[in-house]
């Protein structure tokens, strides 16, 4: 069994420039087009890692179901799409991201 | 004497002295119970098979246990149970067995030596098996994740964190900072590892680094999931709106109106 790594990042790059164009020729407001990636986010974060956890739980009880490698396979896959859209979470997010690094600098009152 | 023991084993008696005995303490005999029972049950099928249920389990493997000793292109986790099946039947008709070792990646095709063992007592044949399933890489199902005491670190790490928050010692911007940097952590720590590992199992990259990089992909992925919950927390008020924002009645069509300052503060 090998993984598909480029398949499953497609829909993602795709849906997340069609968001942004859409955004960036004004026809949805921003807020609309963040929440909708911090949606996708949140729902892809719950199915990877409740997958990821349901599995540790196996393992350490020893237990193997007969949905454990459908389980296992879903979890990699959605995976690989958490790190894409923690990639378009930080672009969305950018200059608060960037203060989290750097300090910012305090204007002087003069 | 027998008609002692009949007599205090009757049926009567047992229900009776059943009966008189408190229900707490019988909901904590039975509880008591579960993992004696679930240890006898589990320690037979654990042994020697998949961890995840996997049956005959091609190279290069759909996890980074993928084990092939036997030199067949198969984990052999994954055909521990057909494996124990076919040999039972064969040491009772045939007294020829093959033992293949594979020294390299574990790749079938790599096989590296292969052993003919001609015997004439049939017996002999059932003694290699077992040396050659015990050598596999079980060792990795007894790895301890510390899921919980990690989670109770991490949750006490928060509840410090909120407390100097609240009485004013930590500004509400440094709080947020140094949770932000931790999930970031967890994210990338995370999504590193979970890509080497996948990159290494599509390659069939066998390395003894393996089961560390899989051990601090369990661990990132417990800060992963703890910092999560943290920073939804952190951003309660954004996370309500999204809900709003997206299924409420309010019109999402751009109007001339346009959101001013950070995107955090105003979703």
């Amino acid at each position: 069994m090998v993984y598909d790594i480029i398949m499953p990042a497609l829909p993602f790059i795709g849906g997340y420039l069609f968001t942004y164009g859409l955004y960036r020729i004004d026809l949805i407001k921003k807020a609309l087009h963040i929440n909708i990636w911090n949606l996708i986010i949140g729902l892809t974060f719950l199915i990877s890692a409740g997958a990821g956890f349901v599995l540790l739980l196996l393992m350490e009880f020893g237990v193997a179901l007969p949905i454990s490698p459908q389980l296992l396979y879903g979890h990699v896959e959605l995976g690989i799409s958490l790190v894409l859209v923690t990639v378009f979470h930080f672009h969305t997010y950018w200059k608060s991201s960037k203060t989290m690094f750097v300090q910012v600098k305090k204007r002087s009152k003069t | 004497m027998k008609n002692k023991i009949t007599s205090a084993l009757s049926k009567e008696l047992i229900i009776s002295a059943i009966e008189n005995i408190p229900m707490k303490q019988k909901l904590i005999t039975a509880v008591s119970t579960i993992p004696f029972i679930a240890a006898t049950t589990m320690s037979g099928s654990c042994a020697t098979s998949c961890p995840y249920g996997m049956v005959n389990d091609p190279y290069p493997g759909q996890c980074p246990r993928y084990t092939d000793i036997t030199g067949d292109g198969i984990c052999d986790l994954s055909q521990a149970t057909a494996a124990a099946a076919t040999d039972t039947s064969s040491t009772s008709t045939d007294d020829t067995t093959t033992t293949t070792t594979d020294s390299g990646n574990g790749h079938g095709a790599n096989a590296d030596t292969t052993i003919q063992d001609q015997s004439a007592d049939p017996n002999a044949a059932t003694i290699p098996d077992s040396t050659v399933l015990d050598s596999g890489n079980l060792h990795l199902d007894t790895t301890n994740y510390y899921v919980l005491p990690v989670t109770i670190m991490l949750i006490g790490g928060y509840l410090f964190t909120h407390y100097l928050f609240n009485k004013g010692i930590l500004k509400r911007n440094k709080h947020r900072r140094i949770w932000n940097l931790l999930v970031t952590a967890g994210y990338l720590g995370t999504g590193v590892t979970g890509i080497l590992l996948t990159i290494m199992i599509n390659l069939g990259i066998r390395t003894a680094l393996n089961p560390s990089i899989t051990y601090w992909h369990a661990e990132m992925a417990i800060l992963m999931v703890i910092g999560t919950m943290i920073h939804i927390h952190l951003y309660w008020k954004p996370f309500k709106n999204m809900f709003r924002v997206l299924f409420g009645i309010k019109s999402n069509l751009k109007k001339k109106t346009k959101v001013k300052g950070h995107p955090s503060d105003v979703l």
